[in-house]
């Protein structure tokens, strides 16, 4: 079982004010209310967390938590 | 329709506070009404810089105040703004929910801006690289952005603005809100002022200037304005927020009123970057200009809410411009003596408490004032606060840059 998911649920509660519970895999980054500027910054945090290289639109909008999950974990076994 | 050549009385229905001396209206005034000396204290922010004093705001709890989903995208300069905005207007009665957003407008003054977000970044920038900076550098840092969200709290859609003057800004503010109000473009304006800036950068940067005090070992008694053994000012952190309405809308809503904001003066030394012109004749001229516009006699103000630094020279020039414009009548006070000097911020503090003091018949004191400095021939206010029925009170602010601005109140 990987540890993805509760460390980027981990990087939206140290960052972005978010209780553990607040959010689901399947929210996506709209529902949660995170804007474009808001996404760049978690795009920031996401790469110091796991060492990856986002682009811009790796994490969008209309992405679930799920989805970006899968986007990382891309990223981590291209790495 | 306001008359642009009369007079002209601006109502305060709203107040909201966030100073060292307490968070919220009522616990500020509590404590600079019975002051227990300068609400300073060593800032952690500022250890190992040559002045690691000031009256800063340890208990402020951003996410509390503005939600955690909210609060870290502001600056604090913008945290203290947001949450004193939310205090007036609910003390004003009127309802956001229910108001002609077009019809509201927002006048903030800030000194620095979000200066602790541009130097938190810049070290980002210098650590970790430019990939790495924050997209929200520029609305963290932009002098504008704490009128723009306080805009955005209260569907505020009419003229918005940030004044800039230095540590006049927040007067700067109060009276170009009135303005707005007597040409008629709005029906409210929220207004007053910010700063959020004790880091090591700035602080550093008044302590070079030789312009902060040296009392680090007795924070307490450091800000004391007037007294022989004042040796500079004490840096602070902090917002207020004023409501403001015609007079004639306020009492047609039978509004509870502070005080009206009845005149306003504005001027410039035009003389040096940072000390004052030593006749006082550009401060006079704000002075003489704020009566004027409230169409009042010299010999008629009560009462003084001073700049009273608590510097060597901000002191006694305007002390002798108080004594020579208005006289030996003003009963005096300067409350940086309890909450510091907030640069930005100071001029809307000063406001609010001056409203405070025409609406509850009470003047605080001076804190720290244990030995009159024998160049200031003024009733300055000390020890204990003062039960008088002030009926017109002026709040003078005087920025680097020689930038004077000076607000009259009148009993509502």
């Amino acid at each position: 079982m990987s540890d993805t998911y509760p460390r980027l649920v981990q990087l939206l509660v140290d960052n972005f004010g978010f209780e553990t519970d607040e959010v689901n895999p399947d929210d996506t980054f709209s529902a949660l209310e995170l804007d474009s500027l808001a996404l760049v910054e978690l795009t920031l945090t996401v790469q110091q967390e796991f060492g990856v290289k986002l682009s811009d639109d790796d994490l969008d909008a209309d992405s679930t938590l799920g989805q970006a999950v899968e986007v990382i974990e891309q990223k981590l076994v291209a790495a | 329709m306001p008359d642009p050549t009369g007079t002209f009385d601006a109502a305060v229905t709203g107040i909201g506070m966030v100073t060292a001396a307490g968070i919220g209206t009522q616990a500020s005034w509590d404590a600079i009404r019975n002051p227990g000396g300068t609400a300073a204290s060593a800032v952690p922010a500022l250890d190992g810089t040559p002045a690691p004093l000031g009256c800063w705001i340890p208990d402020y709890d951003a996410n509390k105040a503005l939600g955690r989903r909210k609060a870290w995208r502001y600056d604090r300069s913008s945290q203290f703004a947001l949450t004193a905005a939310a205090e007036a207007v609910a003390d004003s009665g009127l309802d956001p929910g229910d108001w002609d957003g077009t019809r509201v407008a927002v006048v903030l003054g800030s000194g620095i801006g979000g200066a602790a977000s541009w130097e938190q970044q810049h070290r980002v920038l210098l650590d970790t690289g430019p990939l790495t900076v924050s997209p929200l550098l520029i609305p963290m840092l932009a002098v504008n952005m704490p009128a723009g969200y306080v805009a955005m709290q209260h569907g505020a859609r009419g003229p918005n603005l940030v004044t800039a003057t230095a540590c006049a800004s927040g007067t700067t503010a109060v009276g170009t809100a009135r303005e707005l109000l007597r040409r008629g473009v709005c029906d409210v304006v929220i207004t007053g002022g910010t700063e959020a800036c004790l880091i090591p950068s700035i602080i550093t940067g008044f302590s070079q200037m030789g312009a902060l005090s040296g009392r680090r070992d007795d924070p307490r008694t450091a800000s004391r304005p007037f007294d022989v053994n004042r040796d500079g000012f004490v840096p602070a952190e902090g917002a207020a927020v004023l409501v403001l309405e015609r007079a004639a809308d306020a009492r047609a809503r039978r509004a509870r009123v502070y005080a009206h904001v009845s005149g306003y003066g504005a001027s410039a030394d035009a003389y040096h970057a940072t000390a004052p012109e030593p006749t006082g004749a550009g401060a006079e001229l704000a002075l003489r200009a704020a009566l004027d516009d409230a169409g009042l006699a010299p010999d008629t103000v009560d009462h003084v809410n001073a700049h009273g630094t608590s510097t060597p020279l901000n002191d006694v020039a305007e002390a002798k411009l108080v004594r020579r414009v208005l006289g030996e009548r003003p009963a005096v006070t300067s409350i940086k003596g309890v909450v510091g000097h907030s640069l930005g911020a100071a001029g809307a503090i000063e406001a609010a408490v001056t409203a405070l003091t025409v609406s509850r018949g009470v003047i605080p004191p001076t804190a720290n004032l244990d030995s009159q400095d024998p160049e200031i021939e003024l009733d300055v206010v000390a020890k204990t606060p003062r039960s008088a029925r002030v009926e017109v009170a002026v709040s003078n602010s005087f920025g680097f840059g020689g930038q004077n601005a000076v607000l009259a109140f009148t009993r509502a």
